[in-house]
């Protein structure tokens, strides 16, 4: 099972590296730190970040998918800084410096924005080793008497409520609980039994 | 007069929900005949006080009488007569009373079917059931009440939201929506009925299992309406932004599936007893933290509604409710005992806890993202988002892995699994596995989550025909008959198991449908004149000219834009903008083209009929059709698996046994 | 007793879960809490970040032509920005309390940001109203964008170093000019 918890976190790993990382803007955006961009890879750039970026007067649509004309400026805005060689880092930055972290839809990892990046990678493998835990506790808890082949078990599982589908079997079940428990019939006495 | 009118029910409805709730404790812990007597009229009561209440607002709202106060808040004398019935719904306090309705009428249904079952369950589940309609009614009694009366009634009303108003969806998705959700206060009270009680048998699964599984139904329809809505109406193209009201509705159905699934395990082994109800009872808390979403103000969301007192009142209910589940969990989980064991190594078993553990890992992931900016405001004082990106990011790996699960659990047999077995169980679908990604490579897909989606996607399309088939097959052998004649037998003695796996195809339609339509999608942003073309793939559109369009409650302007696909004209969309006396900027409604393989879709960002100019967003989405399609293939599915219950259709043990072990790779 | 258990009830340890009561209060507890410590917070004011910062800088052409008015050139005095726009309600409150007190605070450079508009509404407004002070085009909004602008009016109280000392969200009356110039002056967040 620890291999179980290890395909896990191999799983989860690239949901992680792709978290963002910078801490809170200080001063200026600076020089450009990339170089400038055209054409058709300046379009798929531009909505890219437009897509990382939250239109202020919207109600939780993205800079690229706003109608509304402060998105579009923005969005200019996104796509004349690429064009000028400034890279993503840079441009969220320069939005976050007016708009506040509030802007940015990927929540940056600072603070305790941590929490949102490793808390479902922290419940993915402790909900393994519960899974883990509650099979190996299954295995070793041999609950009722029933067939150790459940394959073959017909769907009408026996319980307490009711006998075994199996003839042979269920007249054994009966006669043993009616020894036992003092059960008329094998199954428990209707309890409170209320007239409609 | 109404108004008084209104207020006397609401205030029954009230004294009916708290008394039925204090007489089925009672009768639970102490039962007699009366008290369970009692209890039925009592909840019956509950309902017709909600019924008539309904009825009478519906009155209210199409005579327009503006002295009662939530007509007031939303008639319009101006807006058509649909619109009118439609507001019922569509505001706060008429929301909150539409759900009293809808849980009348659930509870009314379920205590009737059950009325001379499960004697020592039933009374404690009416209790629990009318505990929460006793709320719901102190909600219309005090903080939210729709029928306050209005000092100087005006002549007219503002009407509902202009964005309300712009499809007719408003009229459906709703009640869906509130059959589902509210729906799931039946099964919460059976849980908490098996809690009460101490056990859960054999017998009471089943109850449980088909309540859980009609609002289930409708809670699947409703997500995807108002997906659906959201992609007609709003105009960015989309069909979901993980708005905190969107994840509110996906919350519980993710448990609420979840549950079904291990209702099963309980049905066919006896273990999982207490995670089955854990599962139930939180599906039900998460409604109730939903409607804390939706209602509160608190937060940042398309459905936001202003802050007021009812925001504190459903989060004391919701504390009350909460500390009540885990105060019931804690003293008697551990009566609810397993009768079997799970299977260790690989089987059936197995999948089925992974299953559950990526459905919860799922919640927690979206309930997570939807809180966190409130755990940050309370922790570094700062404002911050948690948009598509994260949740995008965070739900792609798990949808893909829920795609594959639900493609080997199936394969696998009950049973352990020798290698053979295995080898025989996961081999042959790597066929259409393969073919279904290599075509997908083909026809363009670069993206390797969605590669992978393909991937999966066969495969599990490959194990869920041939398991649905399986039986026929049998059939086919053993009893000599005709496809179709072994077919129609196989449907009808195993229509549950029939129906879960046509659930199945349309869930993994809808998951390689939504992987495919997000990410292989073209966009493009264009100024055009008049009478000037542009082009998008292989379709061709021409801008023709703008009208304007009167009606009582807007002003529209539409764009013709003349389409042709391949060179081949085939016909005209109209986006348009619509200007709305109560707003000041107006609102557009996107033209959409649906095909099987594709859509077309036209959504106007700025429109100038003097200038001749419209400024244009072009998208074509592939597959998103698909996404409707595989939702009512689902819906469909889960009506096939509850009908043998209604039917009341019982195959008697001797005969069943035959069939199992006529087919011991299991049927279900 | 109403749960006596039934004669093959399996053995208890207990009557207490003590992992599930843990769990349950694991997940409870900091829901509520988060919840009720943000009841009453209102998610659509949003608090500007650049409030004590730098001023961003811009030189942007008036209404009607004529030179770029730049904040660098203004460094040394303060400066009140506020943006508007003609189909804002609540700025045709604002602008005689505003038009009014620039010329009551001289030494105060008061400027109109026009925000989403078009110049011909703009000059038909200002002939119509009156204006003591330049009112300034920004086209694409750049500037309204520099300035974290959500909608209208807002306006900026910049100090004679070129630090933002206050952002006020919504229409200004007299008294709250005058209260933050004043806080403008003293300098100083």
């Amino acid at each position: 099972m620890s291999r179980l918890a290890l395909a896990l976190l191999l799983a989860a790993a690239p949901s992680l590296a792709a978290a963002p990382t910078s801490p809170a803007p200080a001063g200026g955006i600076d020089a450009p730190r990339g170089g400038p961009l055209s054409g058709a890879e300046l379009d798929a750039r531009t909505n890219e970040i437009g897509g990382l970026l939250r239109c202020p007067v919207c109600q939780g649509l993205s800079v690229a998918d706003s109608p509304s004309s402060m998105a579009r400026n923005m969005k200019a805005e996104v796509r004349d800084k690429l064009a000028a060689g400034y890279d993503r880092e840079q441009i969220l930055t320069y939005f976050e410096r007016s708009y506040g972290e509030f802007v940015r839809l990927d929540p940056p990892m600072r603070g305790v924005n941590w929490l949102v990046w490793f808390g479902p990678v922290a419940v993915l493998v402790a909900g393994g080793g519960v899974v883990a835990w509650a099979i190996k506790r299954s295995a070793r808890n041999s609950g009722a008497a029933q067939a150790t082949d459940p394959g073959s078990v017909p769907s009408d599982l026996p319980s307490r409520d009711t006998l075994p589908a199996d003839a042979r079997l269920a007249e054994a079940v009966r006669r043993t609980r009616e020894l036992a428990y003092d059960w008329p019939g094998g199954v428990p006495p209707k309890p409170r039994p209320l007239p409609s | 007069m109404i108004p008084m009118l209104g207020r006397a029910l609401v205030l029954l409805a009230l004294l009916a929900a708290s008394g039925g709730a204090l007489v089925g404790f009672a009768t639970g812990a102490r039962p007699t005949a009366l008290g369970w007597l009692w209890a039925r009229r009592l909840a019956y009561a509950f309902a017709a006080f909600m019924a008539l209440a309904n009825l009478l607002m519906e009155y209210a709202l199409l005579s327009h009488d503006f002295s009662v106060s939530y007509v007031a808040h939303v008639g319009s004398r101006s807006v058509p007569t649909w619109v009118s019935m439609v507001s019922l719904w569509s505001s706060l306090e008429g929301s909150i009373l539409f759900w009293g309705l809808v849980m009348g009428v659930y509870v009314a249904v379920a205590t009737r079917q059950n009325r001379d079952k499960h004697p020592e369950y039933m009374p404690y589940a009416v209790g629990v059931w009318l505990a929460c309609g006793a709320f719901f009614s102190f909600l219309l009694a005090g903080p939210a009440q729709p029928f306050a009366t209005v000092p100087g009634p005006p002549l007219d009303g503002p009407g509902p939201n202009a964005l309300l108003q712009n499809h007719f969806l408003m009229v459906i998705h709703p009640p869906f929506l509130y059959s589902g959700y509210v729906g799931m206060t039946i099964p919460f009270g059976l849980a908490c009925a098996a809690l009460l009680v101490g056990r859960l048998g054999h017998d009471f699964i089943r109850p449980l299992r088909n309540f859980l599984l009609l609002p289930w139904i409708f809670l699947t329809v409703a997500i995807v309406l108002g997906g659906w809505w959201a992609y007609e109406v709003l105009g960015w193209g989309g069909y979901w932004a993980w708005d905190p009201v969107e994840n509110a509705s996906f919350l519980p159905w993710l448990t609420a599936t979840a549950a079904l699934h291990s209702a099963l395990l309980v049905e066919r082994k006896g273990v999982l007893k207490a995670w089955t109800v854990t599962l139930v009872i939180g599906t039900y808390l998460l409604t109730i933290l939903g409607t804390f979403m939706t209602r509160s103000g608190v937060f940042n969301s398309v459905h936001s509604f202003t802050q007021s007192a009812i925001g504190p009142t459903i989060l004391v209910f919701l504390a009350a409710a909460l500390i009540f589940a885990v105060v019931l969990l804690t003293l008697r989980v551990n009566a609810l005992a397993p009768e079997g064991r799970l299977e260790t190594g690989p089987s059936r078993d197995v999948v089925f806890l992974v299953q559950n553990l990526l459905f919860v890992l799922f919640t927690f992931t979206v309930l997570l993202g939807t809180v966190f900016p409130l755990v940050v405001e309370a922790a570094r004082g700062v404002q911050m988002s948690v948009g598509r990106p994260y949740f995008d990011r965070m739900s792609v790996p798990i949808g893909v892995c829920l795609l594959f699960v639900m493609g080997v659990g199936p394969a696998l047999p009950w049973g352990r699994a020798t290698g053979r077995q295995l080898r025989s169980a996961l081999l042959p679908p790597l066929f259409t596995a393969a073919a279904l990604a290599v075509l997908g490579f083909v026809l363009g897909v670069r993206n390797p989550w969605t590669l992978l989606a393909l991937f999966f996607g066969g495969f599990t399309a490959q194990v869920t025909v041939s398991e649905l088939l399986l039986p026929v097959r049998q059939r086919m052998r053993s009893h000599g008959e005709s496809f179709l004649e072994a077919f129609g037998q196989a449907r009808q003695r195993g229509q549950r198991r029939f129906g879960a796996y046509i659930v199945h195809a349309g869930a993994l339609l809808a998951i390689v449908a939504i992987a495919v339509s997000s990410t292989m999608g073209t966009s493009k942003e264009i100024q055009l004149r008049q009478g000037e073309s542009t082009t998008l793939g292989a379709y061709s559109l021409t801008f023709v000219n703008a009208e304007r369009v009167s009606e009582p409650h807007r002003e529209s302007v539409l764009a013709r834009m003349d389409v042709s696909k391949n060179g081949r004209p085939i016909g005209s969309l109209y986006p348009r903008m619509n200007q709305y006396e109560s707003q000041r900027e107006p609102i557009g409604t996107p033209a959409v083209r649906t095909s099987l393989t594709e859509d077309l879709y036209l959504s106007i960002h700025n429109i100038d009929p003097g200038n001749r100019t419209v400024g244009l967003l072009v998208l074509v989405n592939p597959m998103v059709g698909w996404i409707w399609i595989a939702t009512a293939i689902m819906a469909l599915g889960g009506l096939l698996a509850l009908m043998p219950a209604w039917r009341g259709a019982r195959v008697p043990v001797t005969e069943r046994a035959r069939v199992a072990t006529a087919s011991p790779e299991g049927s279900s | 007793m109403a749960t006596a258990p039934l004669p093959d009830a399996p053995a208890r340890a207990s009557r207490v879960n003590p992992w599930v009561l843990g769990a349950g209060l694991a997940v409870v507890v900091p829901l509520l809490a988060v919840l009720v410590l943000n009841l009453g917070r209102d998610p659509h004011s949003i608090r500007s970040p650049l409030v004590g910062r730098a001023a961003p800088a811009f030189s942007l052409a008036p209404v009607g032509g004529g030179a770029p008015v730049s904040l660098a050139s203004l460094r040394g005095r303060p400066v009140v920005i506020n943006f508007w726009a003609t189909w804002c309600v609540p700025c045709f409150e604002e602008h005689a309390a505003l038009t009014a007190s620039a010329r009551t605070f001289g030494d105060v450079q008061f400027l109109g940001v026009v925000y989403e508009d078009d110049e011909a509404r703009t000059k038909a407004f200002l002939a119509d109203r009156g204006s003591s002070y330049p009112a300034l085009l920004d086209p694409d909004g750049r500037t309204a964008i520099a300035y974290g602008v959500f909608g209208v009016p807002e306006t900026f109280f910049i100090d004679g170093a070129g630090r933002i000392a206050e952002k006020f969200v919504g229409p200004l009356n007299r008294a709250t000019i005058a209260s933050l110039i004043a806080k403008a002056k003293g300098g100083g967040p």
